[in-house]
């Protein structure tokens, strides 16, 4: 029984790479765009703007406490409703790069915010720019503190697009979804499913150690 | 060459600066000093508008600080600022960190900001410690570096708020030394500082602040023998005792 299982799930195997990859390209397109938008988000919430920055915080906080499951249903179900008819892939990314966005955010605020005031206040007597402040002064050392938790957060969001596999994405959780259908093993097939995405978080989960570990030992001035 | 007219700051309800009246000619030297929380840091942070001012005039340099219309980053470029704790940027080195607002403010090219910027350490006596990091410097050497970062933008003005607070006792004088320098070449310089011995050989003038007022300014000889507030008195008998 079990090697006919086996041979199975090999014959299903391109089926389940085929999720793999549109799980790829589900979260590193939501990364991408869930990490620029957040990094803009986050630098938006530490200027002296307080309606931008209770605005932005007050969608963060909406995002962070609903489940993602809901977010995507509102996306792909509820906004037809509105006139907004997107497929379920733009949808998936959508949804994705929102959440990603919005923990991303916070994430970089609390990098730039942990920089010390000091550094901005001589930038600024030395009559740079805001820009160029952000970008030759605080930035760099910001980077130290959000590096580490960015590469977590990626790890996680990647986990969380399986999610999407509920709005008809095939990625690899759904091919575990029809595989399971065939091959009555839930073991074997989502044990499946586990391992691949294991593979894409593991070596993200030791960047993100070795850069702690890095940006722990960093210099710093007094 | 800064000009207080009537000058008044708030923080919340604390008036930390009242009626300020205060001019400081180009080339002189002024010391302030006073308790702490007199409102002279505040003072020295306003003439670069890191501190808005609320009420008054304030002219540096001729253009009106107190005016929002006012391009500051243009005026911040003509003022070097030190602070206590330093500020040098972590992740730069010496070299780099002097360099920086050269290249990027006054857009000179990147190989002139480094011979300037190596030239400028080398008279801070720096010349060996280019390409050290911050953390690889003793605090009177970062404070060095950080005079020179201001030196590098040549300033028309320069400004330490407590130089020297910051430090160890066996480094404030390579500090002293070379801010006697900048005030033998003339240099436009309000320090505050509690260095008396620094005041009475290199100000021009010397002024006391308390509680948000400028009490008494007067040249330091004067200041330090014959002081007429009783108040001032009062002050320099705790700080000239040790």
């Amino acid at each position: 029984m079990w090697t006919y299982y086996l041979t199975e799930l090999a014959h299903s195997l391109p089926f389940f790479l085929k999720g793999l990859w549109m799980t790829i390209a589900v979260s590193g397109i939501s990364l991408a765009g869930g990490t620029a938008i957040g990094f803009a988000w986050g630098i938006l919430r530490t200027r002296k703007n307080r309606f931008i920055d209770h605005l932005i915080g007050a969608w963060v906080d909406l995002i962070r406490g609903t489940p993602f499951l809901v977010q995507v249903f509102i996306v792909f179900f509820i906004l037809p409703e509105a006139g907004v008819h997107l497929e379920a892939f733009p949808a998936a990314v959508l949804a994705l790069t929102n959440l990603g966005a919005c923990f991303i955010c916070e994430i970089v605020a609390a990098g730039i915010r942990s920089v010390p005031w000091g550094q901005k206040e001589a930038a600024t007597a030395s009559g740079l720019t805001e820009l160029q402040q952000l970008r030759y002064v605080v930035m760099p050392q910001a980077m130290k503190t959000i590096l580490p938790p960015l590469v977590g957060q990626y790890v996680l969001l990647i986990k969380d697009s399986s999610v999407v596999s509920a709005i008809g994405v095939m990625d690899v959780t759904r091919a575990g979804w029809l595989t399971v259908q065939r091959v009555p093993q839930g073991l074997l097939v989502f044990g499946l499913v586990g391992i691949l995405y294991f593979i894409i978080c593991y070596p993200l989960i030791h960047l993100s150690n070795f850069l702690e570990r890095k940006m722990g030992g960093g210099t710093t001035s007094f | 060459m800064i000009i207080f007219r009537e000058v008044h700051k708030w923080f919340g309800k604390l008036h930390v600066l009242n009626d300020i009246n205060l001019e400081v000619g180009a080339g002189e030297v002024l010391v302030l000093c006073g308790p702490s929380g007199s409102g002279k840091s505040t003072l020295i942070r306003c003439i670069n508008r890191l501190e808005p001012i609320q009420k008054g005039e304030l002219i540096v340099d001729g253009m009106k600080v107190h005016d929002h219309r006012t391009n500051m980053r243009k005026l911040r470029a003509e003022i070097g600022f030190v602070f206590q704790q330093f500020n040098l940027y972590p992740h730069m080195t010496a070299l780099q960190n002097v360099a920086l607002a050269p290249t990027k403010v006054r857009k000179t090219s990147k190989r002139e900001a480094m011979d300037l910027g190596r030239q400028v350490l080398g008279k801070v006596g720096l010349g060996d410690k280019i390409d050290s990091y911050p953390a690889q410097l003793s605090g009177g050497q970062q404070q060095r570096v950080a005079i020179a970062r201001g030196l590098c933008m040549r300033p028309k003005i320069m400004l330490f708020d407590e130089p020297t607070s910051a430090l160890d006792p066996e480094m404030i004088n390579e500090v002293l030394e070379v801010m006697k320098d900048l005030a033998g070449e003339g240099m436009t310089m309000v320090v505050v500082t509690h260095e008396m011995g620094f005041a009475r050989e290199v100000a021009h003038r010397v002024a006391i602040m308390d509680m948000g007022q400028v009490i008494e300014i007067a040249p330091p000889e004067e200041f330090f023998s014959n002081p007429k507030n009783e108040r001032t008195r009062l002050f320099l008998s705790k700080i000239l005792r040790h």
